[in-house]
Formats: structure tokens, sequence, C-alpha cells
């Protein structure tokens, strides 16, 4: 009686690994909730919308950090950017028979890509629309105009020389965001087909991995 | 089904300590990139300031704290997965010892299954049920199986496959 769910030895000769390394895991997490929480929950422009954004700008940055020096699938090198392969993968997925990979498949690594790219472009919109001042300095302005203190308004009036700028960061950040969320959405449902092709749940090895003990 | 219905211990500990590493990972770097903006807005304000060099040196301090603690989970990861194709290779290893001797003392398939489920901790009940059969059988058959082995009992056919391992004289 041999163990039938050994890492690997199911489907094809290579498989991505279930679990995914930790800090695969708590980097995937930690940024779904940040898009959650700056698309859909909190106040563009608050001081906890600058707060989300700064994190995910560390753990943006921790990840692409990972992406070199990490485990062998968390790489880059195990998912290139390939979009005739991606093509390959998405025919293959309609015809019902994907195949495989070691990471993330094709298809899969090309939205890993687009989501990066939204994610520092509109980290970095975010930093140009707040002159890159800290949460925690913005949270202290608000907190002096609530107070009564309008001087920090006099400041602001000296950063508001670049307003073009500005506007067409605005601009971007916010088609960006949009796009970001419908790039999600479809993360999302690419799971969900692929577990289904695949017959096994790919939702799975993001959390807390397959196998027992 | 694995040999031994007890979750190997060591494993899970790894698996824990490496996620609590990555989220330690995670929070240090978030620190240091606060901490990195405000020593830099500092030191654009007023370089020479020994508040602003204290700052610099923190931040220093902060970013070797990330890349030391990404390094550590690179080899904890490391560490874990050559454990995990040892204890699979050991795995492998017994298994294979075990169907030699079943081999050598030419056990039927029935008997080779009950057997097995012997010698993973089942009682005559449990292995009735798992293989539908009735304990009555299932006791004739483990009988069959001691006698062809040449052992007295149940723990002594157990003993047959560890005794190996525990040489108290490794040469």
């Amino acid at each position: 009686m041999t163990d039938a769910r050994q890492p690997g030895k199911e489907g094809g000769a290579v498989a991505p690994p279930d679990p995914w390394d930790p800090l695969v895991r708590v980097t995937h997490w930690l940024i779904a909730l940040a898009v959650l929480l700056n698309a859909v929950l909190d106040e563009g422009g608050s001081a906890l919308h600058v707060w989300v954004g700064w994190m995910v700008l560390a753990v943006l940055a921790i990840r692409l950090l990972w992406g070199v020096i990490g485990p062998a699938e968390a790489r880059f090198s195990a998912f290139p950017p390939a979009p005739r392969a991606a093509l390959r993968h998405m025919k293959a997925l309609l015809r019902g028979r994907p195949r495989e990979h070691r990471s993330h498949n094709p298809a899969g690594a090309l939205m890993v890509y687009a989501l990066w790219a939204c994610l520092a472009l509109i980290s970095v919109t975010g930093l140009v629309m707040t002159d890159a001042r800290s949460p925690v300095t913005i949270a202290e302005e608000k907190a002096a105009v609530a107070a009564g203190d309008w001087s920090v308004l006099a400041s602001a009036d000296d950063r508001a020389e670049n307003g073009e700028i500005k506007e067409i960061a605005e601009e971007v950040h916010e088609v960006l965001a949009n796009l970001l969320l419908l790039l999600a959405a479809v993360h999302v449902a690419g799971v969900a087909v692929e577990s289904r092709a695949l017959g096994r749940n790919l939702l799975r090895p993001m959390l807390t991995g397959s196998r027992r003990g | 089904m694995t040999l031994g219905a007890v979750p190997p211990r060591g494993p899970r500990s790894a698996r824990r300590f490496s996620a609590a590493l990555a989220v330690t990972v995670v929070l240090q770097t978030m620190a240091a990139l606060f901490f990195v903006a405000d020593a830099v807005a500092d030191l654009a304000e007023d370089p020479a300031a020994p508040h602003s060099i204290f700052e610099a040196l923190v931040a220093l301090a902060l970013i070797l704290g990330v890349v030391m603690g990404v390094w550590q989970l690179r080899r904890t990861l490391a560490q874990m997965r050559q454990q995990e194709r040892a204890l699979d290779t050991a795995r492998g290893s017994l298994a294979q010892v075990i169907e030699d001797q079943f081999d050598a003392w030419k056990l039927t398939p029935a008997e080779r299954d009950v057997g097995l489920l012997a010698l993973k901790g089942l009682d005559v009940a449990g292995i009735a049920e798992i293989r539908g059969a009735a304990q009555g059988t299932v006791r004739a058959q483990l009988t069959r199986i001691y006698a062809k082995a040449g052992v007295s009992g149940r723990a002594q056919f157990a003993s047959w496959f560890v005794e190996d391992l525990l040489d108290p004289d490794p040469s």
C-alpha cells in the first residue's frame, strides 16, 4: 500500500508545490486583503488607505526579492512570461485537458505579472498623489486640521505646483484600480475552472496544503 | 495510506516554524519600509544631524534583518524538503524490506494485507472491518502468518522488522 497522494506523484510528472511555501501564501493573502480593503471598503485618500498602500509596497518588495532568492517554484525563472505557452494552455483548458506545471501555469504566470504590474503602478501613482508623505504624517496633518490648525494646509499649497502630474497620476491610479479588480475576478474564475479541469482543489495549497500531517 | 497513522511531529513543527518566519519577515519588511522612508525624509531635511545618522543606521539594520530573515527562511525550507525526501526514502526502504520478507515467507495476497494492517497496529476487529471479513477469518489468517514467520505472536511479528533498526552496536 503506497501513498497515492504524495507530492509530485499525482497528475503529471511535475505539479505545483502543495502547500505553496509560507512566504508565497502570506504575501498572497495580504495582497488579497489589501485589494479588498482599498478598492472596496475604505475611503480613497484616507489615512487607512495610504497605510494599506504602503503595506502593499512592502509585501510586493519582499515577494519580488523572494522571486530571485526563494525556492525554485517561487522564482521568476519557474514561471517566465510566455504568451504563446499561455495561449496553448488556455486551449488545452478549453478542451478540458490542461497540463500540470511545476509552478504557476503559463496563463496564471501572465496573470501574476499583470497583477504585480498593476499593484506597483497603483502604489507609485498613489505616492505621487500624496507627495510620498508617510501615512503617519498624513494622519497627523489630518488631525491638526481637524483640531483647527490650518497651517499644514499652507505647506500643502507649496506642493500643489505639479498639479498636472498629480491629476494624471490620479487618473492612472483609478483606471488601474478598476483593472486590478477585473484581473482579480478573472484570477478567481481561472482558479475555479482549472481546479475543475484538473479534478483537484487548487485553493487548498494556497491555504494550508492538501496533505495530512 | 502511509505506514503509521500518527502524523510525524518533526516536519509539522518545522512547517509551523517556517510559517512564523515568513510572517515575521513580511512584518519586518513593512517596518523597514516605513522606517527607511522616515529616515530618508529626515536625512533630506538635515543630513548632518546625529538623529538622522542614527536613523539611517537603524534603517540599515532593519534591511539587514529582512535579508537575513529571508535567507534563514530559504534554508529552513530547503532543510524541510531534504528531510521529507529522507523520510520518504526511509518509508520506501522499510516498505521494501516488508515486501521482501513477506515474499520470503510465501504469504498469500490476503495474508500480506492482513499482515501489513497488523504491523500498522490494527487489532483483529479493525482489520476485519477494513477487509470486510469475519473476525474469525482474520484470526485464522494471523495464526497462519505467525506460523509461516515462525514467531510466537503479534509482538514478535512486529519486532521482526524493527530489530535491525535497534542494533545497539552499529558498525
